[in-house]
Order: C-alpha cells, then sequence, then structure tokens
C-alpha cells in the first residue's frame, strides 16, 4: 500500500473555535492506481489532499494516522515533511497560471525542486529540465525552460506544473482539479499525459474533481465524499454502473447522456451543511429522497454493499451490519456521545 | 533595445516637467516681497548704490527677461552668483550637495537593511510577539519628530555614553579626502584611507538612523501588507508543496512578488529625505543642502534657492525614473509601452 489514511479528521480554527472539516476519513491508494476523491465544491476534498501534504493553515488540527510506504508521516516534524514533499508525494493544483511564480522562468521552476532534493550539479539539473519537459510533451525544449508562465498557454502552464512535480519521480501525485481551469480539448490531453506518466512511473494518483468524466476517464477507484466525509467506495465501473448511496446517485444523474431525452437533468435540492453547524445523523439526511426516521438521529456507519464497495447509508444497513458488526456499533457509539 | 526607447522616452519627458519647475520656483521666489540688492549691499548702503546694484543684478528688467536669462545661464552651467555666500552658486552646491547625498544614501541603505526584513519577519509571523514588536518599532519610529528623536540620540549616545560623535563629518583635525565624489566614505575608500572612511562612517551613524527612523518604520509596514497580499497566492502554497523551507519561500518567491509597492515607496522616500533633510541637518550640524537652502531662504539668495529647487527636482524624477526601469527588471510582465 502506498498510502493509507486512517480515520484522519481535521479541525480549523474559524472565529476563535475549532470546526472540524473532515471527519474520519479513511482511504487507500496502491501503487499504479488512480484514486478520484469527487465532491460538490466545500465537502473537503482539496482540505484530504492538503492534510495528505501537510499543507495546512496554521492552527489546523489534524488527527488519525496518515501513512506513505507504511511510514507514519502525521509524526514528522516540519522540516521532515519538507524533504518529502515535492520529492517522494508532489501536487498539481488548480490554476497553472496563478499557481507559477510569475517572475521566474519556467525552467527555473522546475530546477527548483531538483535544487531541493537532489545532488545534481548545475549542468545535470539543466539536461533534467530539459528531459523533463521532453517528458510531458513540450516541443523546443529548451526555448520553453527560458520563458515566463504568462507567454505560455493554459494547457502549456499546466504541462509546467507536472513537469515541476515529476521533476524528482514521486511516487505519489496529488492533482486538485488539473484540467477544471482547461479547455475540454486540453484537459483530455493532459489526462492522456497523467496516465502515461502513471504507468511509466508507477505512481499512485489521487485526483481531485468535481467533474465525472475525469474520473471515468482516469481513475481506477472512487472515493465520493459529503460534508467532509466519505459517504461511498467503489471501482470506478462499479460506482457508474451500480451507485448505492443516494448522494452518488444524485451526482451520476445530474450529468448529461448523449441519446437520453430528458426533459431536465436530475440535481439534489437543498445545500450543504456548513461545517459548525453539522446534523446530528446523516449529514445528507436533508437532501435526500429516501431518508428515514434512523437517518435523522444516528450517523450510518461505512459498511460493504458489494465487492470492494462500500457505502454509508442506512439503507443498506441490514445487509452490511451482518457483514460488518463492529461498523454498527461505531455508528451507536456516535450516537451516545452525540 | 525596448528597455532602451523606453529610457530615452523618459527622459525626454523629463525636459517639459523641468521647465515647468524652473518656471515656477523663478516666479514663486519673484513674488515673494523683499529686495535682494538692498541685502546684498547690507543695512547701511544708501539709496545710490542699491539701485546700480538693482540694474546690475537684472531686477529692473521685467520677469520673464529675468527668467530667459537665468535659463540661458543655467544651460551653460552658471547658476549665478549667491547673494550670501558671494560666490557662484555652482561652488557652494558642490560643496554641500555630497554632504546631504552621503548622508541620504545611507540612511536609505540602513532603510532597506532593516526596514524591509523586519517587514518580512512581521508578515510571516503575523500577529505573533516579533509582528506586534515590529508594529511597535514602526510606529514609534513614524511618530517621533526627526529632530527630537536627533536630540535624544545627542543626549544618549554622544553626551551621557560618549560612543558616537555628534556633529561634523569627520574627526577634528582629520583632513578630508580627495575630492572625487565628494562623499568623505566613498572617497576614502576609492584612495584608501580607512582611518577617515571609519570616521566618516562613524559620523553618519546618529544622523543616518535619526533620518531613517520615519522611512524604516513606513518601508516596514509597506513591507509587511505587501508580503500579507502575496502569502495568500497559489504559487506560494505551490513552493511549499515543492518542499521549500519557509525562508526560502519568503525571500525566495514572497519578497520579489511584493517589490513593487516597496519599490514605490523608496524612491518616494529617497527624494523625501533629499529635501527634508534640514532638521537632521541643523541638530546634527551636518553641512548639508538642507542648511544651505535655509540660510539662502532666510537671505532671499534666489539664485541659491532656485539652484538647490531645481537639484532636488532632477534628483527627485530621476530616482522615479530608475525605480520605474526597476520595475521592468523585477517583473518581466510588465511591458516597457
Amino acid at each position: 500500500m502506498l498510502l493509507e489514511l486512517n480515520d484522519v479528521s481535521l479541525s480549523l480554527k474559524r472565529d476563535g473555535k475549532y470546526v472540524k472539516i473532515l471527519d474520519g476519513i479513511s482511504l487507500q491508494v496502491k501503487k499504479g492506481e488512480t484514486v478520484g476523491i469527487v465532491g460538490e465544491s466545500g465537502c473537503g476534498k482539496s482540505m484530504t489532499a492538503l492534510s495528505v501534504m501537510r499543507l495546512l493553515p496554521e492552527k489546523a488540527k489534524l488527527e488519525g494516522v496518515i501513512q506513505l510506504d507504511h511510514e507514519d508521516i502525521t509524526s514528522y516534524s516540519k522540516r521532515k515533511m519538507e524533504k518529502i514533499r515535492g520529492n517522494k508525494m508532489a501536487m498539481i493544483f488548480q490554476d497553472p497560471l496563478t499557481s507559477l511564480n510569475p517572475l521566474h522562468t519556467v525552467g527555473r521552476q522546475i530546477e527548483e525542486t531538483l535544487i531541493l532534493h537532489t545532488d545534481l550539479n548545475k549542468e545535470q539539473r539543466k539536461r533534467r529540465v530539459i528531459e523533463l519537459l521532453n517528458e510531458v510533451g513540450l516541443p523546443r525544449a529548451d526555448e520553453i525552460a527560458s520563458e515566463y508562465p504568462h507567454q505560455l498557454s493554459g494547457g502549456m502552464r499546466q504541462r509546467i506544473m507536472i513537469a515541476v512535480a515529476m521533476a524528482c519521480n514521486p511516487s505519489l501525485l496529488i492533482c486538485d482539479e488539473p484540467t477544471t481551469a482547461l479547455d475540454v480539448t486540453v484537459q483530455a490531453q493532459i489526462l492522456d499525459l497523467m496516465n502515461h506518466l502513471k504507468d511509466v512511473n508507477e505512481m499512485g494518483i489521487i485526483m481531485i474533481t468535481h467533474d465525472l468524466g475525469v474520473v471515468a476517464e482516469v481513475c481506477d477507484r472512487v472515493v465520493v465524499m459529503y460534508a467532509g466525509k466519505i459517504v461511498e467506495q467503489a471501482n470506478v465501473k462499479e460506482l457508474f454502473i451500480n451507485p448505492k448511496h443516494p448522494y452518488t446517485k444524485g451526482l451520476l444523474e445530474s450529468i448529461p447522456k448523449l441519446g437520453v431525452k430528458k426533459a431536465k437533468l436530475g440535481s439534489i435540492p437543498g445545500m450543504v451543511p456548513s461545517p459548525d453547524k453539522m446534523p446530528k445523523g446523516c449529514r445528507f439526511y436533508e437532501r435526500c429522497s429516501s431518508a428515514m426516521e434512523v437517518c435523522k438521529g444516528t450517523t450510518p456507519p461505512m459498511s460493504s454493499v458489494g465487492e470492494e464497495h462500500t457505502a454509508a447509508c442506512w439503507l443498506y444497513e441490514e445487509k452490511g451490519g451482518e457483514m460488518n458488526g463492529s461498523s454498527g456499533s461505531e455508528g451507536l457509539e456516535a450516537t451516545l456521545h452525540n | 533595445m525596448d528597455a532602451l526607447r523606453y529610457t530615452v522616452k523618459r527622459i525626454l519627458l523629463m525636459i517639459p516637467i523641468l521647465i515647468g519647475i524652473s518656471i515656477l520656483t523663478f516666479f514663486i521666489s519673484n513674488t515673494i516681497p523683499g529686495d535682494p540688492a538692498r541685502l546684498a549691499a547690507g543695512p547701511y548702503a544708501d539709496a545710490k548704490v542699491i539701485e546700480e546694484l538693482q540694474e546690475k543684478m537684472g531686477l529692473n528688467d521685467p520677469v520673464y527677461v529675468q527668467y530667459f536669462n537665468y535659463m540661458k545661464n543655467l544651460l551653460q552651467g552658471d547658476l549665478g552668483n549667491s547673494n550670501y555666500s558671494h560666490q557662484p552658486v555652482m561652488e557652494d552646491i558642490k560643496q554641500y550637495f555630497p554632504a546631504t547625498l552621503e548622508l541620504t544614501f545611507f540612511s536609505m541603505f540602513i532603510t532597506i537593511l532593516i526596514g524591509i526584513p523586519l517587514g518580512v519577519i512581521s508578515a510571516s509571523k503575523k500577529d505573533k510577539v516579533a509582528d506586534q514588536f515590529a508594529r511597535v518599532m514602526a510606529l514609534i519610529g513614524v511618530a517621533m519628530p526627526a529632530f527630537w528623536l536627533g536630540i535624544i540620540f545627542l543626549l544618549f549616545f554622544y553626551l551621557k555614553l560618549g560612543v558616537l560623535p555628534g556633529s561634523g563629518r569627520l574627526d577634528t583635525g582629520l583632513a578630508p579626502p580627495e575630492t572625487i565624489t565628494g562623499m568623505y566614505t566613498i572617497d576614502a575608500l576609492l584612495t584608501g584611507n580607512w582611518t577617515v572612511f571609519k570616521s566618516a562612517v562613524i559620523h553618519l551613524i546618529l544622523p543616518g538612523i535619526t533620518q531613517a527612523a520615519v522611512t524604516i518604520g513606513m518601508i516596514t509596514r509597506m513591507t509587511r501588507s505587501s508580503m500579507l497580499e502575496v502569502l495568500r497566492s497559489d504559487y506560494i502554497r505551490t513552493a511549499f508543496a515543492k518542499g521549500g523551507s519557509e525562508k526560502r519561500v519568503l525571500y525566495g518567491h514572497a519578497l520579489r512578488n511584493g517589490m513593487m509597492p516597496i519599490m514605490t515607496l523608496l524612491g518616494m522616500t529617497f527624494g523625501h529625505s533629499l529635501g527634508g533633510s534640514v532638521l537632521v541637518e541643523s541638530v546634527f550640524s551636518w553641512p548639508g543642502l538642507g542648511k544651505y537652502a535655509v540660510n539662502a531662504i532666510t537671505y532671499l539668495d534666489f539664485p541659491a534657492v532656485m539652484a538647490v529647487t531645481i537639484l532636488i527636482a532632477v534628483l527627485f524624477i530621476l530616482v522615479n525614473l530608475i525605480i520605474d526601469i526597476l520595475y521592468q527588471v523585477v517583473d518581466p510582465r510588465l511591458n516597457y509601452d
């Protein structure tokens, strides 16, 4: 297992008190696997990624265990984290224009990762930069290396970001909405590139997105998040064919399908509850079309609903309770605590 | 090439500005009541002598003729004769200006050396002890009048502790170095005269810090706010994601991006220090342009007033031109047009 999050919670200080942003996140990423994290804005997708990278605001409280290559990195010091960031794990962000330093040439920005993590001399670093630029499919690499981000197109910039991230051959790559700011045609190119790089380098990838099209394109497994909690996990095919959680169903219904005439796309009514006013029971209760009495007061536990398919919903709890007794009592415990 | 064209264009643009300044200063100083001829002739001169002097100084010509004559001479490097020191104004300026320039450079040097790092620390430790400390220091620097601060420094470091000299540019008994730039520290360095260099630097410390107190405060606050804005940027997060340490991100990525407003303020401060050095020069008996200008005004010494005004205007414009050119060096996104 490359990355393992075990019951990770994150609280941020807002207006003087701690508010829980992530609640009991557990997920795994294997080598050479792409795991998608999907959900609406504000559901905690990005915060999950930033928790792994530990790029959190100063007054953040991180609980639980994060293991990278079987090593608990939650206990790592600031210095130790700096050593693995950009080295063993790297991250790509949404908007490549604002994510690149406007005053440094792109060559220098790629080189910086090498300066920080390798012993290469200047000549070797220069060669590696050119190599990386070629790897991410940029033509006339030596010219581009001396250009500034504003001189490049959006797609080229994102390729530069990928080159920055790939500089030290990371084993884990976290992509936070890497294609959201790009044109559709460029999106496909970037996704192809990432798929290719993953296969070549045997990386594990976390792909954060709210675009289910991207998920279908590149992911092996999908984690669906809602209001700071994971509500469903499954293989990508299974999830698209056989979604279990009402929220996942709602998400899938909101994608237009070719050849299917529908008067209106499905939408999920209501709003995500705010982190400081989380309901006692299921967080999706208020918006759920199949809500029951039990959902209101008790948090549904995560239970198995198929092969490598789990969901946190009371609809499947009878069945799930047989297969996984402990998670049922966890739910009960949660009730008692509340 | 673009940079060169831009620079030349900007220098040409200076000409109309300078003509405007010279017209304004000339006419304003001419409307001030008082008769330079009478002052030059002294209190006991009789009317005839004064009349002759008025004629000789061209004071009976129409004002615009006087202006054109003045400008004609100015272009030939003749700034007229001082009615007070009775020597060419050019000579006076050569004597006093380097002292002021040296003091200004020194105080700007201290400002940059202390103000910018203090602002960076302030921003990175926002609302913590270091930030509060910097805030108080900046407030003290801005709020204390320079002459008062100067006197306190004199009382403490010169009278009480006796560790620093309180007046002049060199220890008494030391001959000034051979004049190259007129700035003692630089001339001493160029001629390799270490004793004089040391003495000149020591004499700069108190007036330099007094002059810098206000600007350090302003630069600290400006750096802090500029940095706080930059530190919220996505590329700062990227720099951390690469594994950069806090120091590296602050000084390698954030500071340069936050440099624009700091540079603007530095340019303005430089001009301000040049023109406003009167108080500090008086407190520390610094034989500079500020003191010279005050004397010139008191004695209605128009050629001297004109010369000082035009000189400071030219410098102010030049410094801001340099800052404008530096913008493009710092930020490649800016175009020269």
